[in-house]
């Protein structure tokens, strides 16, 4: 009988030994958190190397953009006059620039070609066209750029933007343009 | 005598060039004809007697200088083969554009002359051209041709000019040719050239943008500006052995305007900075320059005998056409209407300028006299550029872009029968007649 006795009263004991068990238990749950969390990390380690290595190329490409875009912004078309080829006012703040980045950068040259709008003839387009790449070029080289670091050609009204009779197509062709060369010319 | 003019032939269609076609004039006696060198050059000399003799003693059907031209009318009467009927309609096509025939149905009264072609095709084409004066009764011209290929064009070509010189006593201009630009791509022109109808379409120079054309006096050359790899340099193309060479370069734009009768090339170089007006010859060297200005000097062409220059200048404010002298001095403005007047081009007979000029918006064919006087608008619709005269100056070549794509037109000196010859699905432009051909 007391065999039996000892066996309920363990039973009883480990039954309520439960109750008494279950803060440990609580405090096995942060360790099981903390264990997640170990994991996580772990996780989160090989997302953020991914991570890392996106945002590494988006950063190249950022940049190699924003210097594109950077020498777009500079070089932009400078415009005329029809059967004009004087420097506008307009065109100064451009020339500027350009000429203010080829001082800085000094292993860049530069082709100027002048174009004209279509509604001229074409052999005195070419001449126009050049007197206007010319214009350009010697607006710059009195801001300080090399007159060797430039060249200039003349497509008269051979290379158009867009081809529609009206003012701003005419506009948008009679333009001189610039084309960033990094080899040296001569 | 036959196999060596057939070895002749064979060698000139091997260069691509126009083939000749051997005149062998039978006079009415009709000649026997020998094998023997030494009587066939003594044959061609007396051909030469006659010919030369020939326009003197002619009666003259039609004096094209007289200002009231009538319109002869002719027979066209062909035999032969069926290509007869094909060189029939060229002949009348050629003789047609001049407005000086009307045609008359061989089997109906009214014609003054009747012109018989006898067709015959065997390893060649041989053609035997009659041509009768109906009112007196006797035969005028009696011809035959040989050809050692079926050349139809060529050899109907041949034909209108002699039917041209029986009737007006002045060489015809059917077997000239244009030179002309397409434009094959965005900032790409190629050179061509064509008969003067259109026909027989050639390309000469297809590398990079070929711009001002010229042909030398002797039409054995053409000189042409053209940009490659960002230059703009002159070239001299021999058109019998189609080897081409740079004529001159410089920094900057070289624009060929036109050649003179001494052999010199009037040219305009931007290489001192702006662009002036040089001659040079046509071994390039003999460099004169001969103006100074700051604008622009551009497209120089020189009057028939070669005293004079007419080009455009913007020194004026705007671009006008301006003659001087050869020595660059006797400067003179020449027009004054409107404030864009381009391409000039000078009549072979001295007489006029034809050029481009801005009116409503539009370019228009213009021609005056060459001292300044009696203005005429030739064209009307669409814009209409880049006169040439034909080498007679009894018409003019030009490009419209009247119907939609620009192409080349021709017409008769006074604007009549404005004529597109250049197919529609080609940008065409720029045409310059040539002088003679032989």
């Amino acid at each position: 009988m007391k065999k039996l006795l000892i066996f309920l009263l363990l039973i009883f004991a480990v039954s309520c030994a439960k109750p008494f068990t279950k803060p440990p238990e609580e405090s096995v749950k942060p360790e099981e958190t903390v264990k997640e969390e170990a994991i996580k990390p772990e996780e989160m380690e090989s997302e953020v190397v991914e991570e890392v290595v996106i945002p590494a190329e988006e950063e190249i490409t950022e940049s190699a953009i924003s210097a594109e875009e950077k020498a777009k912004s500079i070089f932009r078309d400078v415009m005329f006059d029809y059967d004009k080829y004087d420097i506008r006012p307009d065109a100064r703040p451009v020339l500027d620039s350009v000429a203010a980045f080829l001082n800085e950068n000094n292993e860049i040259n530069i082709v100027i070609e002048g174009h004209c709008d279509a509604r001229g003839t074409n052999e005195y387009n070419l001449a126009l066209g050049e007197k206007r790449a010319k214009a350009a070029k010697n607006y710059l080289v009195s801001r300080g750029v090399s007159p060797t670091r430039i060249i200039v050609i003349t497509y008269g009204e051979e290379k158009q933007l867009c081809n529609e009779q009206n003012e701003l197509c005419w506009q948008k062709n009679r333009r001189a343009h610039f084309v960033v060369v990094k080899s040296r010319f001569y | 005598m036959n196999s060596e003019l057939r070895t002749q032939n064979s060698e000139l269609s091997l260069r691509q060039s126009s083939c000749k076609i051997r005149n062998l004039e039978i006079i009415i006696k009709s000649m026997g004809r020998s094998k023997r060198r030494l009587l066939f050059y003594f044959f061609c000399v007396l051909c030469s007697v006659f010919c030369a003799l020939s326009p003197a003693l002619a009666k003259i059907y039609i004096d094209i200088t007289s200002p009231a031209i009538r319109q002869l009318p002719i027979s066209i009467r062909t035999s032969g083969t069926p290509t007869s009927k094909q060189l029939e309609s060229i002949v009348k096509n050629d003789l047609g554009f001049t407005g000086l025939f009307s045609f008359v149905d061989p089997d109906v009264p009214g014609a003054e002359i009747i012109a018989d072609i006898k067709v015959e095709i065997t390893d060649g084409l041989k053609v035997i051209l009659s041509i009768n004066d109906l009112i007196e009764g006797k035969e005028v011209l009696k011809k035959r041709y040989d050809a050692s290929k079926i050349i139809i064009r060529p050899m109907a070509h041949t034909i209108s000019n002699d039917i041209y010189k029986v009737v007006t006593g002045k060489k015809g201009i059917f077997r000239t040719k244009l030179s002309y630009l397409v434009n094959t791509a965005a900032g790409r022109k190629e050179l061509r050239l064509m008969d003067w109808d259109g026909f027989r379409s050639m390309k000469v120079v297809s590398k990079g943008l070929t711009s001002s054309h010229s042909w030398s006096q002797d039409g054995s050359f053409l000189i042409y500006s053209a940009e490659r790899s960002r230059k703009w340099k002159i070239y001299l193309l021999n058109l019998k052995r189609y080897r081409e060479m740079v004529l001159f370069s410089s920094r900057g734009l070289n624009l060929v305007g036109g050649t003179s009768p001494d052999g010199l090339i009037s040219l305009s170089s931007s290489k001192d900075g702006s662009p002036e007006i040089y001659v040079i010859n046509i071994y390039g060297k003999g460099f004169k320059k001969l103006t100074r200005s700051f604008g622009i000097d551009v497209s120089p062409v020189f009057s028939p005998d070669g005293s004079k220059i007419a080009f455009v200048s913007d020194r004026g404010g705007s671009p006008q056409i301006y003659t001087m002298n050869l020595n660059g001095k006797g400067l003179k403005r020449l027009t004054f209407e409107g404030s864009y007047n381009t391409s000039p081009s000078w009549s072979p007979d001295d007489k006029w300028i034809a050029y481009t000029g801005r009116k409503n918006g539009k370019n228009q064919i213009f021609m005056l006299k060459s001292d300044g006087t009696d203005l005429r608008q030739l064209t009307f619709i669409g814009n209409n550029e880049s006169p040439s005269f034909s080498p007679d100056g009894l018409f003019l070549a030009f490009d419209s872009d009247r119907e939609v794509r620009r192409g080349i037109y021709i017409m008769r000196i006074h604007g009549e029968e404005q004529k597109r010859i250049t197919p529609k699905n080609i940008n065409a432009m720029s045409p310059k007649w040539s002088p003679y051909l032989k």
